[in-house]
């Protein structure tokens, strides 16, 4: 049987499935490797939440056991993979990444650990996350119960929040995927900062049952993984109804690459500044770069604008509404104290105050917001932009204000896609981040934002784009 | 980027302590400001009154 090699801790899902099937190495042996890797490295990174190595070692025999018998379950069959902390997993801690649940414990499991072990997937450990992932706002990447999450590609420098230890594990090849979770931005930042492929899904495709509420009309869970290809099959394996998630859209998602339009066939909307004005300087060759790989492919790249609401606002006015109702207990009970960022103790305490016509009049605004970009997108297939406008920050930076020194666009610098990230949010729409290449040594990715439920559209860009680049196959010096 | 563990100390330290620098009344005024100035930047805001809102959100 082959040895587990270094190369395989960053293999795809497609070739670690082909491996397994072909019997080069048993199940067993890979969750071992990867239940020991995580378990070594991911402290380095603060990423690591809780081991789980006895239970993969259990689920991991038992596909050996089918794989033995022919038993075959699809691509993501023996393959290790990792949860924000957010999710419940029976009868372990599931922290939120906040010290007032750290000792809680829930005696079922979320709906998308089920279904990837109904494929043969196998859990090798809970991941870091920003605490309450992110609610109330917070100031500083030590806001975690975990400690800050350290980027796999510059220990000095943020993993990006709020699923920290979902996309740092991906990158240091401590997992070959991990779900985390979006309300605004926890997968997008995270992916982009840490040179990761990750899929943020149209709203209701993924139960969100037995996962962390901070808002029940904007959470999301999605997959961070080596490649578009990845997501795809991920997505196929946790997508679908859900009664147990009122929220759920009752539809399934089955990944078809081979129906894909090619990249020329398709209208695709961008702000140039974006990958100018608006983008870091020291980002914006690879930003510029990634704009031709899709130019030579022959897409038509379309200059257009988002509509004009306060994006901003309105998802505050949503996010702070509901996430006020839901942590009303720990903010109550004076607990909220024992969280590690002051600026995320006052958010919380501030949601308190958030007037029900404030709340009720941005969740009109939304409505209006929908109905604007789903008028947007009679026009394109997609809207490009990038994933963050620069690399990673230092860690010690503060989060809710420029750091002394910062880069900041100009004064009147165009808007380009400014607010994309609220909007997306707001009108459930999915996204895929591509990481497109380097800048100050570490990874920038782009975003590719469409309709709700055109993920087999985003993929196909993301497999076509990850087919002319090598960006996401880099890894960092682990 | 390899960094020795007194290194990685040295960065870790400002990071924990920038948690701390903010007393809690001024955080609290703060974030209470920012929620109030979302209110105004919403009452700024005309809408047809038949616009309903997005309850049973579905994207």
């Amino acid at each position: 049987m082959a040895a587990i090699s270094e190369d395989l801790f960053f293999a795809g899902i497609a070739e670690l499935n082909r491996r397994l099937v072909a019997r080069e190495f048993p199940a067993e042996e890979l969750a071992r490797a990867f239940a020991e890797r995580l378990e070594r490295l991911g402290p380095r990174y603060n990423a690591l939440a809780l081991p789980l190595r006895e239970q993969a070692l259990r689920q991991a025999k038992q596909v050996d056991g089918d794989l033995k018998r022919g038993r075959l379950r699809g691509p993501l069959q023996g393959i290790p993979y990792g949860v924000k902390d957010l999710l419940s997993y029976a009868g372990q801690p599931t922290t939120w990444g906040a010290r007032p649940y750290a000792g809680q414990v829930f005696d079922f499991n979320a709906t998308v650990i089920d279904k990837l072990a109904g494929v043969g997937s196998v859990i090798v450990g809970k991941l870091a996350m920003v605490e309450l992932a992110g609610g109330g706002g917070y100031s500083t990447a030590a806001a975690s119960l975990f400690g800050p999450g350290l980027n796999p590609w510059d220990r000095t420098c943020w993993a990006g929040g709020s699923s920290s230890g979902s996309a740092a594990a991906v990158a240091a090849g401590l997992v070959p995927f991990a779900l985390g979770s979006e309300t605004s931005g926890s997968i997008v930042t995270p992916a982009s900062f840490c040179g990761v492929t990750a899929l943020r899904p149209t709203y209701g495709l993924v139960s969100r049952h037995g996962a962390m509420a901070l808002s029940w009309t904007l959470d999301k869970i999605g997959p961070f993984g080596r490649s578009a290809e990845d997501c795809g099959l991920i997505l196929q394996a946790i997508a679908g109804k859900d009664n147990a998630d009122p929220g759920s859209a009752g539809k399934s998602f089955y990944y078809t690459p081979q129906y894909a339009r090619q990249l020329k066939e398709l209208r695709i909307g961008y702000a140039p500044a974006d990958f100018n004005e608006r983008a870091d300087p020291s980002a914006r060759a690879a930003f510029q770069a990634a704009l031709v790989v899709f130019q030579e492919a022959g897409a038509q790249l379309i200059e257009t604008k988002l509509p004009d609401h306060p994006f901003g606002a309105v998802l505050s006015a949503v996010l702070a509404g509901e996430a006020g109702s839901i942590f009303e207990p720990l903010i109550a009970s004076g607990k909220v104290n024992e969280l590690a960022d002051p600026v995320q103790i006052a958010g919380l305490k501030a949601s308190q105050d958030v007037a029900a016509k404030d709340y009720l009049k941005a969740m009109r605004l939304r409505r209006i917001i929908q109905q604007d970009v789903q008028q947007l997108f009679a026009d394109f297939d997609a809207l490009l932009t990038t994933g963050r406008s620069g690399p990673a920050v230092k860690i010690d930076q503060p989060l809710d204000k420029p750091a002394p020194g910062e880069w900041q666009p100009a004064p009147g610098a165009p808007a380009g896609f400014q607010g994309i990230v609220p909007m997306g949010n707001l009108a459930g729409l999915p996204a895929l981040v591509l990481p497109c290449g380097f800048a100050q040594n570490l990874p920038v990715a782009l975003q590719v934002v469409g309709a709700p439920f055109s993920e087999n559209a985003l993929l196909s860009i993301g497999k076509d784009f990850q087919a002319r680049t090598d960006w996401h196959k880099r890894r960092p010096p682990v | 980027m390899k960094l020795t563990r007194r290194q990685l100390v040295a960065v870790l330290a400002p990071a924990a302590a920038l948690a701390q620098t903010q007393p809690a009344e001024d955080a609290l005024a703060a974030a209470k400001a920012k929620v109030k100035a979302t209110s105004d930047a919403l009452a700024k805001l005309d809408l047809p009154m038949s616009t309903e809102p997005a309850f049973q959100f579905r994207a």
